[in-house]
C-alpha cells in the first residue's frame, strides 16, 4: 500500500452545488490522500451522490473549489476530468444492457484514448479481479445478474486505469454475500494497485470497516469525520446508521 | 384481445372450442358495428346535388365473415405457436440449416443485386424499381446511424435529402459544376445542416427531439417553397444535368461513352450506370457504418442510445458524439439527395414531404434498429411491396398497415433484432472449472 503523502490527491473546499433552487451541497470540505479508501456515508438525500457528481463536473459547483493533484478542476468539462484519470461508477450500475460485456469494458477505456497495450493490460486486470466477467465477455450486459452487473460497472470504470475511483453505492440491491465480494475486490484494488477510492454508501457498517477514513454527511454538510474505526465506535453513528433507527 | 383467464395450467394452455368461438364472435360483432356504416351503406352526391345511397350488405357480410374466420385462424395459430417466451425445441439439423441460411442471405442478396442489370437488362421497369429500392436502402442506412445506432429519433431526415438534392441541382445548373464535384459538396452541406440541427436539440430526447426534428424537416421544405429566387419555389429546378461516366457523358454523340467504346448507343446504358452508382453509394454507406461501429465513436453512439448518464460518467463527450451522429447520417442523406436530383433531372419541394421521412424511419424501425441487413430487407419489402400492390391502389395502405401491425406483434425489435457485437476476443476463452471456482462463487 502506498503511504498517504503530505498533500492530498483530492481537496474539496467549501463546495456548494444546487439543483435549481434546492441547495444540495452547502459548503463541503473533504480530503482524499493518495492510496486511501475514503467512505462517505449518510442518509438518503444527504447529498452524497451530488458531491460525487459535482467532483465529476455535473452538476457544476456554484461556489468553492475542487483540486486534483493541486490543479483546480472546478470548471473543467466532465470529459476532460475523465482524462485526468478520475473514474466513476454511477449509482444503479448503469451498464449498457444491449452491448456485450466486452464492449461495455471497452467503453470505459474509450474516453481516455487508451492505447491497445493499455486496453489489454486493463482488461487483464479487470478479468483477474472479476473472473466471472471472463465467462460472460460475449454476453449482453443486460443478461447479467445484479452482482455481475456491479462487477461490470466497476470493471468498466477501471478500464480507464484511474488513479482515483469513485463508487456510488456499489452494494445497492445486492445480496450480502455478493456485496462482500465487491468490497473485497475494492480492498484488493487498494492494497495491490495502490488505487485511491472514494466510496459513497448507505451500508455504513461495511463501508466504514473497509475505509481508512470516513465522512458523515447530513443535509448537504459534513458533520463528522475520522478514521473508519473511530466512526464505527461513535454512539451517534451507531444510533443513526448501524442500529436500524434511521433519522432524516 | 383478452388473455385466457389464469386457471389450471392445462386449461390456460389450451382454451377450448367455446373460448375460441366466443372470441371470434366478439371480433365479428365489433367488425359489424364498425363496418355497417363504413361498408354497409354507400352515399354519394347525385347529379343534382341530392343524396343518393345504396346498401352493400353482401360486402358487409363478407367482411364480418372474414373477421370471424380470421379470428379463429389467429387463435389457432397462437395456440400452435404457444405462449410468448415458449422455448420450442427445434431439431439441431434444422437449426444448423437455418443458421447457414441466415449467414448466406447477405452475400446472396449482394450478388443478386450486382446481377440485376444483367438479368433484367431489357426490363426498364425492374431497373427503375431497383434504383428506387437502392435509394431507400441508402437512406435507411444513413438514418440508421442517427436512429438505430445513436438512438436519436429523427423525424425530419428528408430535410438532408432535400439539402443534398438542391445542392447538386443549384450548383450544377448555376455554376455548371459536374456531378462528381457536387457529390462531396452535397454531403458536406447536408452534414453542416445536420450539425446545425444538432446544436439546439442537444438536450432533447425522445418525443421532444422527434417534434423538433419534424419541425426542422418542415422548415427546410417551406424555405425551399418560399425562396423563389433561389430555388424556383413550387416550380422546382429542372434541366439538372445527368451524371457523366467520370467526365464522359452518356449521350448518343461522338464524345459519348457508347461511341468511345464502339458500341451502339442505348438509353439503358444510363439506367444501368445509375443502378451501379446508387449501389456503390449505398455500399459505401454500409461500409463506413460498419467501420465506424468498431471504432470508439461508433461504440459511443451505441452507448449513448443505451444510457446517456452512464456515458457522461465514463467521460464520453456527449456533445460531439451526438453532433457526429447527426452529421454522419445527414451526409449520407445528402449523397442520396444528389443522386436523386441527377436521376430525376427535375426536383421540386413535393418530393421532400414528411411522408418520405416517415417512410425511411419505418424502414429503419421495421428492419430492426441498428441492423444493416434488416434495413436493406425492410427497404426491399416496403418499396417492392408498394409496387406490388400498385394494382390494388385503394387497399395498398391497408395491406401496408396490416403488415406493420403483424410485424410489431411477432418481431417487436424489427425483422432482424439481433445486434452483432463489435468487440471480438482474440483468443478463445475456454474457462476451466478451476478458474470459475477461483471466481469466488
Amino acid at each position: 500500500m502506498t503511504a498517504p503523502s503530505a498533500a492530498p490527491m483530492l481537496e474539496v473546499r467549501s463546495l456548494r452545488a444546487a439543483y435549481g433552487k434546492i441547495e444540495a451541497l452547502k459548503g463541503v470540505d473533504l480530503d482524499i490522500s493518495a492510496g486511501e479508501i475514503v467512505a462517505l456515508i449518510g442518509a438518503n438525500g444527504a447529498g452524497k451522490s451530488t458531491l460525487m457528481m459535482t467532483i465529476f463536473g455535473k452538476p457544476r459547483a456554484r461556489a468553492g473549489s475542487i483540486l486534483f493533484d493541486g490543479r483546480d478542476i472546478t470548471d473543467v468539462p466532465t470529459h476532460e476530468i475523465a482524462r485526468l484519470r478520475i473514474a466513476q461508477s454511477p449509482e444503479g450500475r448503469r451498464i449498457f444492457p444491449r452491448m456485450s460485456v466486452a464492449e461495455n469494458l471497452q467503453m470505459g477505456a474509450d474516453a481516455t484514448d487508451s492505447s491497445e497495450v493499455d486496453r489489454a493490460a486493463g482488461l487483464e486486470r479487470v478479468l483477474t479481479l472479476f473472473p466471472r466477467l471472463k465467462e460472460r465477455l460475449s454476453q449482453r450486459g443486460g443478461t447479467l445478474s445484479g452482482g455481475e452487473q456491479q462487477m461490470l460497472a466497476i470493471g468498466r470504470a477501471l478500464m480507464s486505469r484511474p488513479r482515483l475511483l469513485m463508487l456510488d453505492e456499489p452494494s445497492l440491491g445486492l445480496a450480502p454475500l455478493i456485496a462482500r465480494q465487491i468490497f473485497d475486490a475494492i480492498r484488493t484494488l487498494n492494497r495491490q494497485d495502490g488505487l485511491t477510492v472514494l466510496i459513497v454508501e448507505q451500508n455504513a457498517n461495511h463501508a466504514l470497516r473497509l475505509a481508512h477514513r470516513g465522512y458523515v454527511m447530513v443535509n448537504g454538510l459534513i458533520t463528522l469525520s475520522g478514521t473508519g474505526a473511530e466512526l464505527l465506535q461513535r454512539p451517534e453513528i451507531r444510533a443513526a446508521y448501524l442500529e436500524g433507527g434511521r433519522r432524516g | 384481445m383478452t388473455a385466457p383467464a389464469p386457471g389450471p395450467v392445462q386449461a390456460s394452455r389450451l382454451p377450448g372450442v367455446a373460448f375460441i368461438f366466443k372470441k371470434a364472435l366478439i371480433s365479428a360483432l365489433v367488425a359489424l358495428v364498425l363496418f355497417s356504416l363504413m361498408i354497409g351503406i354507400r352515399t354519394e352526391a347525385g347529379p343534382t346535388g341530392q343524396l343518393i345511397y345504396w346498401t352493400r350488405f353482401g360486402d358487409l357480410a363478407a367482411m364480418v365473415a372474414t373477421v370471424f374466420g380470421g379470428s379463429i385462424v389467429v387463435e389457432l395459430l397462437r395456440q400452435w405457436w404457444g405462449p410468448v417466451g415458449t422455448v420450442r425445441i427445434v431439431p439441431p439439423s434444422v437449426q444448423s440449416t437455418l443458421a447457414v441460411a441466415r449467414r448466406a442471405i447477405a452475400p446472396i442478396l449482394l450478388i443478386f443485386t450486382f446481377l440485376v442489370p444483367v438479368i433484367f437488362y431489357d426490363q426498364r421497369y425492374i431497373l427503375d424499381l431497383g434504383i428506387l429500392v437502392l435509394t431507400y436502402v441508402m437512406l435507411g442506412w444513413g438514418l440508421n446511424v442517427v436512429v438505430g445506432l445513436a438512438g436519436l429519433l429523427d423525424l425530419g431526415y428528408v430535410a438532408f435529402y432535400a439539402v443534398g438534392a438542391y445542392s447538386y441541382a443549384l450548383l450544377s445548373t448555376n455554376f455548371g459544376l459536374s456531378f462528381w464535384v457536387c457529390l462531396p459538396l452535397a454531403g458536406i452541406l447536408a452534414a453542416f445542416w445536420g450539425v446545425l440541427l444538432g446544436f439546439p436539440v442537444l438536450r432533447l430526447r425522445g418525443d421532444y427531439l422527434a417534434i423538433v426534428t419534424l419541425a426542422f424537416g418542415e422548415i427546410i421544405r417551406l424555405v425551399i417553397i418560399n425562396w423563389q429566387s433561389l430555388t424556383g419555389g413550387p416550380n422546382g429546378v429542372s434541366g439538372i444535368p445527368r451524371p457523366s461516366f467520370f467526365g464522359i457523358p452518356l449521350t448518343p454523340g461522338d464524345d459519348g461513352l457508347a461511341a468511345k467504346l464502339g458500341i451502339e448507343f442505348s438509353t439503358t446504358h444510363r439506367i444501368v450506370f445509375l443502378f451501379y452508382l446508387i449501389l456503390a453509394l449505398a455500399l459505401l454507406t454500409n461500409w463506413v457504418t460498419i467501420r465506424l461501429r468498431r471504432l470508439p465513436i461508433g461504440r459511443a453512439w451505441e452507448a449513448l442510445r443505451e444510457d446517456e448518464v452512464a456515458c457522461r460518467a465514463l467521460g464520453i463527450n456527449t456533445t460531439t458524439t451526438k453532433l457526429t451522429a447527426f452529421a454522419t447520417g445527414a451526409m449520407f442523406g445528402g449523397f442520396a439527395g444528389a443522386f436523386f436530383a441527377t436521376r430525376q433531372g427535375f426536383i421540386s419541394p413535393e418530393s421532400f414531404t414528411f411522408q418520405e421521412s416517415a417512410l425511411v424511419l419505418a424502414i429503419v424501425v421495421l428492419g430492426g434498429m441498428g441492423s444493416q441487413l434488416g434495413v436493406a430487407l425492410a427497404a426491399l419489402t416496403m418499396i417492392g411491396g408498394f409496387e406490388l400492390f400498385r394494382g390494388f391502389d385503394q387497399y395498398r395502405m391497408l395491406v401496408f398497415g396490416l403488415a406493420m401491425v403483424l410485424l410489431m406483434i411477432w418481431r417487436p425489435r424489427g425483422l432482424i433484432g439481433h445486434r452483432a457485437p463489435t468487440v471480438f476476443l482474440r483468443h478463445s476463452q475456454a474457462i476451466s472449472s478451476e478458474l470459475a471456482r477461483e471466481g469466488r462463487g
